[in-house]
Formats: structure tokens, C-alpha cells, sequence
């Protein structure tokens, strides 16, 4: 492969990149999610502000390591972002909880209140360009920390097809989907965690994968279609207050981290036939 | 590929999906078993902002018979039929709740409310017969003839909008037509979000309209041995008892809807406290209301659960001599000044002449005291609000109609 193209190759530099479009990708979301409430609060302006400045950023710290030679700016700069990031995530978490469960203590409060557990999205981002910075990229560790976090990513997914569909009661049994859909993601993504696997299993993840992201693209269409039908009297209203367009594309999302995850565990399992990344501790190098 | 990774994975996806199903079966049923999915999420949704922006709005949901009996925000904030909807965060709903929207599910309510005076009448005594239809008009006139048929009363124009905005209106709006098509507002009985039966038989609720010099009987009651017992056993009252079962167990001691409205030991209720009123006190001169038997009889049979009929027979027959002696009192003084009318010594507009004052006090304010204390057992009201009142009256405007005369007579 040409010298031009090796980034290609680099996970590394495919987690910066996987981060970015997160980043990037959070700001419309955040703007839509927080104009359900007008902004009524000024700190829910504080996210929609750092997806704005972030990605730009985490792209400098990019640039400064590929292009510049100055591992030292992309590793500051990215900790920066990324504490930053799990600050917004944890600070969001507190004040969506605060919105109503803190006063009322009932899952009733817990479904109704300001999804509380989206703001961790942050959070997850924040931690994947820490780790990036202090796992060796290199070794069978690194891989593992990516899966890990996306398996909780998926458990906020299964969270959040439980409390989001459970506003609607279940009303269309296809509310379930995603559900079961992201537990089975969880299970599975699990399991490399837990105990040796071979090459098999992880294809055997692939295909629960993409099974993930079928769904995923499935809500969207569903929820698209709800808010074409909606009833507030413009398409942007019914973005706003209807079905959340964006939050299914979460599955694909998480899709692509595993499967980043998925293909450097691979190339893991390539020199050692069975390994768990819990187990086996001995960094192998991987080209 | 080992089995055991598999099914590892399988049971830990299994606990999710298996936990997930556990905790939503345990959600309310008010929450999950909705008609329509805008009706679940309403169920929550609209407190998640509003308990933070109107909190006693959402308490007093929360305490209402509606929130136990799994009726949320929107079934009443739907656009009832002639209502126009407006968008409200991803909800069609309308604001202004009207009887139309109460009608969805309390249709026989709404049509006895219809029948009373609460309704069309009330409104019509401040804005005449305008803001109705014809068939509003007829429909209430069949019930009480010259209630809607009738002008805004004079007071209204004499004493300015802004009396009229804020005083008049307050009360009499219980029966102002809407926008829709109803009547009226359930709300100034039950309140809005509380919705409650249990305000609705208290009678400071009642009082709220029914006091003052010209209707006090509020103050009446609270003289009587009905109102000094509420006092003293209101606790020991189940005033939130199921309509369809109260009884003298609940309501050892009645409050006006006990009397006028409930359907107390199997008595049928009624939203028309005409229903069971015999007479039309608060008139110039009190008449037999259209179905006087019938209404006496009934008012006689919510008596008799408390009452010996000879106590019954007894108060109505002294209460009726009042009325009759009350109208022999009233119709000697409006002869007195319909002949100072006729003879053009006063003028044709009303209230004009102090005359017309004394007059209007005597009958509205004295008269109906004195007939209301009658029969609410407000003994004081008889006498010293009420025939006191219209001797001083009487002999005033008779004084009054004298110096009139003579000063007419003295003109050239």
C-alpha cells in the first residue's frame, strides 16, 4: 500500500477520526434535543457550544500528529477535548436527572424526565480519545478498552429504546426492536470481555453487528416517517417535538466502533488463536 | 467457536430483554394502557415541563379523581368538536377547556347543567340575549320563562365595564355561551385541574357567587343549624364520597349540594338544583317556578332523609307564608312607585331617582333575604336583613312618594 494511504490502516488514527464525526455529529443533535425545551435553562446551551469548538479542536490535534509531527499538541490537545467531553457528559447526566427524577424518586420520573442517560454519549467520546492517548495502540489492551466502551454505548442504546419507547408505551410493537436488538448487541460484545474467544465468535459479533446497524437504519426510516406525518404544522416542529431522527443512527454508530474494535481483536487473534483481552495481558504488537 | 461464549451472550442479552419487559409491565396503567400514543405520552410528558412551571397545575392534577381514574392532560386538552386545536410541543390540543370538552365524557351532567339556571340564564342577566342562539333561547326559556328572552341588566351599562368585567361577569360567566357551541364552564364548581366533586360539595364553592345582600346564602347557611354542624363536623364528613353512593353516612350533615344536587341514599343527582326548587325567590315578586309539584316533592324527599315530614311540612308551610307575605310587602310598595311612574314625577330610565334605589334594595336585596332565610333556616335573615329591612323600605319610599307628590303639586 503506498505510504499516502497507510492511514487507512492506522485504528488509531480511525478512533480520532470516529471521535470527530461524534463530535461533529453531536451539535445538530443537541440543538434539536435541547429546542424541545427552548433552551429554557442556559446550561443547555454549554454542549451545543462544545460540539461547535470541540471537533475543530480534536481536527488540529489531528492535523499536528499526521501532518505536523507534534505528537506532544495531539496528545495535550486531545485530553483537553476529552476531559472536556466527559465533564459536559457527567455534568449533563446530573442536570437531566435533575430536571425531575432528583424530586420524585419513581420510574415514572425516570421515562418522563430529559434522557438521562444521552448526555454519557459525551462522556464516551471523552474517554475513547483519553484511552487513545494513554492505552498503547498497539497492543491487545487497546482493542478491548474500544469494545468495552462500545458495549456500554449499547447499553445506553438498550436504555434508551427502553425510556424513549416507554413514552410512548410501547404503542407499536416495533418499539421493541431495539431493544432486544441492543441487548443482544450487549451479550455479545460482552463476551470477548469475559472469556477466551476465538475468531469465530468475533465473526459471530459481525454478523449481531450488522444486525445492529440494519436496525438502526430501520428506527431512522420509522422515525423519520413519524415526524413526516407529525402534527405540529412544519417539518422542523415535528423534528423537534416528534420522534428523535437522529437517535437510532446511534446503532450504526456504535456499529462502525465495535467493528474498529472487532478487525484490530482480529488481527490479535491472527498470531494467538484464542485470547480475551480480561486474560491475556501480554501487549502483541499488530501491524 | 465456543458454545459457551454463546451462551453466555445469550443469557446476558436474555436478562436485559427479560428485565426490560419486567419493568415496563410495572408501569402504571394510566400510563401504558392509552388509546393512542400521544395519549401516553401526554401522561408524563406535559409534567415534565409544567411541573416545573405551574407546579400546583400538576399537583392538583395529581390529587384529582381524573389522575386516579387514569384521565390525563390531554383527554381534556383535546380540540373538542368546534374547537380550533393549536400545536403545543408535538401535541394538538386546546387551551381553553370548555364544557365541550367536560361533555366528551359527562354528557348527562351537561345536559341537566343545561336545563338550569347556572347555564344560559346566568349570562343573560348581564349580556341579555345577544351572545345566544335561538336555539340556546328556547331551549332554556322552556325552563325558566323571561330568563333568556330578557336585556343585560341596567346595572351593567350604569356602572361601567369595567364593574361589569370584574365583578358581574365572575359569577355569571358559569353559564356564558363559548366559542364551540357549549355552555358554560363545569370549572366554576369543580375547579380546573382539581376537578374535584369534594370542592364542588363544599359550600364555600357554592359561596363564592351566592352571597351578598342580594343572594346571601352563604351567609345564611352559615347561620343555620346546617351550616354551624358543617363547621363543627366537617372532619368526621366523607365529602369525597362516589356521587352514585353517597348517603347520610357520608354527609351526616348537608352542605348545599347535599340538598340542591346530590343524589344522597339512592336520590337521583342532578346538575339542575331547579330540579328541586318549588318557588322563584329571587324574584320582585316570587312565583310558582313550571314545575313546582314536582320540584317540591323531590326537595321534600332529600328532607325526609334527615327530617320527619311533619318537620318538613312544617318549615315549607312557614316559609311559604313568608314568600307570600314578603310578595303582599312588595307588591304594595312597587304599586307605590309604578303609580309615581305613571304620573311622570319619576323618570323612565332606570335607576334615576334615589326612589328607584330604595325600591330595588327593598325587594332585591330584603325581599330575597327574607325568603331565602325562610327556607334555608336563617332565622336573622328573616327578620332583621329581611322584613326589618323592608319596613325601613316601606316607609322611606312611602315618604319619599309623599314628598314627591307634594313637591309636584307645588309646581306651577
Amino acid at each position: 500500500m503506498p505510504r499516502s494511504l497507510e492511514w487507512y490502516r492506522s485504528h488509531r488514527l480511525g478512533l480520532e477520526v470516529f471521535v470527530f464525526l461524534n463530535l461533529a455529529g453531536l451539535a445538530p443533535d443537541i440543538y434539536l434535543a435541547h429546542s424541545t425545551n427552548a433552551f429554557r435553562e442556559w446550561t443547555e446551551y454549554v454542549p451545543l457550544v462544545y460540539s461547535l469548538i470541540a471537533p475543530w479542536l480534536l481536527l488540529a490535534a489531528i492535523a499536528a500528529l499526521q501532518f505536523g509531527g507534534k505528537p506532544a499538541v495531539w496528545h495535550w490537545l486531545g485530553n483537553f477535548v476529552g476531559w472536556a467531553s466527559v465533564l459536559v457528559g457527567l455534568s449533563g447526566l446530573i442536570l437531566h436527572l435533575d430536571s425531575r427524577f432528583f424530586q420524585e424518586h419513581t420510574l415514572d420520573s425516570l421515562v418522563y424526565a430529559a434522557p438521562f442517560a444521552a448526555p454519557l454519549a459525551y462522556t464516551g467520546i471523552g474517554l475513547l480519545l483519553i484511552m487513545n492517548r494513554l492505552v498503547d495502540h498497539e497492543s491487545v489492551e487497546w482493542p478491548g478498552w474500544v469494545l468495552l466502551l462500545a458495549l456500554i454505548g449499547f447499553g445506553g442504546n438498550f436504555l434508551f429504546s427502553v425510556t424513549d419507547h416507554a413514552q410512548n408505551g410501547f404503542y407499536h410493537w416495533t418499539e421493541w426492536i431495539p431493544v432486544v436488538s441492543s441487548a443482544l448487541a450487549v451479550g455479545f460484545l460482552a463476551v470477548p470481555l469475559l472469556i477466551v474467544v476465538g475468531r469465530p465468535y468475533l465473526a459471530l459479533c459481525a454478523v449481531v453487528l450488522v444486525i445492529q446497524a440494519i436496525v438502526g437504519l430501520l428506527g431512522f426510516y420509522f422515525h423519520l416517517a413519524a415526524d413526516l406525518h407529525g402534527t405540529s404544522p412544519n417539518f422542523v416542529e415535528n423534528l423537534i417535538y416528534g420522534a428523535p431522527v437522529l437517535a437510532p443512527l446511534l446503532f450504526p454508530n456504535l456499529v462502525l466502533l465495535s467493528f474498529l474494535g472487532l478487525r484490530v481483536l482480529n488481527c490479535h487473534l491472527r498470531r494467538a488463536p484464542a485470547l480475551s483481552a480480561t486474560v491475556d495481558r501480554n501487549p502483541e504488537k499488530v501491524g | 467457536m465456543t458454545f459457551r461464549s454463546v451462551f453466555v451472550a445469550l443469557v446476558l442479552a436474555g436478562t436485559l430483554i427479560v428485565a426490560a419487559f419486567a419493568v415496563n409491565s410495572k408501569r402504571p396503567r394510566v400510563v401504558t394502557e392509552q388509546p393512542t400514543a400521544a395519549l401516553v405520552r401526554a401522561s408524563g410528558k406535559c409534567a415534565e415541563c409544567h411541573s416545573n412551571q405551574q407546579y400546583s397545575v400538576v399537583h392538583e392534577y395529581e390529587l384529582s379523581a381524573h389522575a386516579r381514574k387514569n384521565v390525563n392532560c390531554l383527554e381534556c386538552h383535546r380540540v373538542a368538536e368546534g374547537q380550533k386545536g393549536r400545536d403545543h410541543h408535538g401535541f394538538t390540543i386546546n387551551t381553553k377547556v370548555t364544557a365541550a370538552n367536560c361533555r366528551a365524557c359527562h354528557e348527562p351532567i351537561y345536559q341537566q347543567f343545561l336545563r338550569s339556571r347556572h347555564a344560559g340564564p346566568s349570562w343573560a342577566a348581564v349580556a341579555g340575549s345577544e351572545p345566544f342562539t335561538a336555539q340556546q333561547i328556547a331551549f332554556s326559556e322552556q325552563f325558566h320563562p323571561r330568563s333568556m328572552k330578557r336585556p343585560p341588566h341596567p346595572l351593567t351599562h350604569l356602572e361601567g365595564e369595567s364593574a361589569t368585567q370584574s365583578g358581574c361577569i365572575s359569577c355569571h360567566s358559569i353559564g356564558k355561551p363559548n366559542a364551540d357551541g357549549s355552555i358554560g364552564t363545569c370549572a366554576a364548581c369543580h375547579s380546573r385541574h382539581t376537578s374535584s366533586v369534594e370542592l364542588a360539595r363544599l359550600p364555600s364553592t357554592c359561596g363564592q357567587c351566592h352571597m351578598g345582600p342580594d343572594h346571601s346564602q352563604i351567609e345564611i347557611y352559615a347561620e343555620s343549624k346546617h351550616g354551624v354542624m358543617f363547621e363543627a363536623q366537617r372532619a368526621q364528613l366523607n365529602l369525597a364520597a362516589e356521587p352514585d353512593k353517597l348517603s347520610t353516612r357520608d354527609m351526616f350533615v348537608p352542605t348545599c349540594a347535599t340538598c340542591h344536587m346530590s343524589g344522597l341514599n339512592g336520590l337521583a343527582v342532578t346538575h339542575d338544583p331547579s330540579e328541586r326548587l318549588s318557588y322563584n325567590l329571587f324574584a320582585e315578586i316570587t312565583d310558582k317556578r313550571p314545575n313546582f309539584a314536582r320540584a317540591q316533592a323531590a326537595m321534600k324527599d332529600v328532607c325526609a332523609n334527615c327530617h320527619t315530614r311533619e318537620v318538613v311540612e312544617r318549615v315549607y308551610r312557614e316559609a311559604e307564608a313568608v314568600v307570600a307575605n314578603t310578595n303582599e310587602k312588595v307588591a304594595d310598595i312597587k304599586a307605590v312607585v309604578a303609580g309615581l311612574h305613571k304620573d311622570g314625577l319619576l323618570s323612565d330610565r332606570p335607576f334615576a331617582d334615589p326612589i328607584d334605589f330604595e325600591y330595588f334594595d327593598l325587594w332585591h336585596y330584603d325581599g330575597r333575604t327574607s325568603k331565602h332565610g325562610a327556607f334555608m333556616g336563617g332565622a336573622d335573615f328573616v327578620q332583621w336583613h329581611g322584613n326589618y329591612p323592608i319596613l325601613k323600605h316601606t316607609v322611606e319610599i312611602k315618604s319619599m312618594a309623599k314628598e314627591l307628590r307634594r313637591n309636584h303639586a307645588k309646581k306651577p
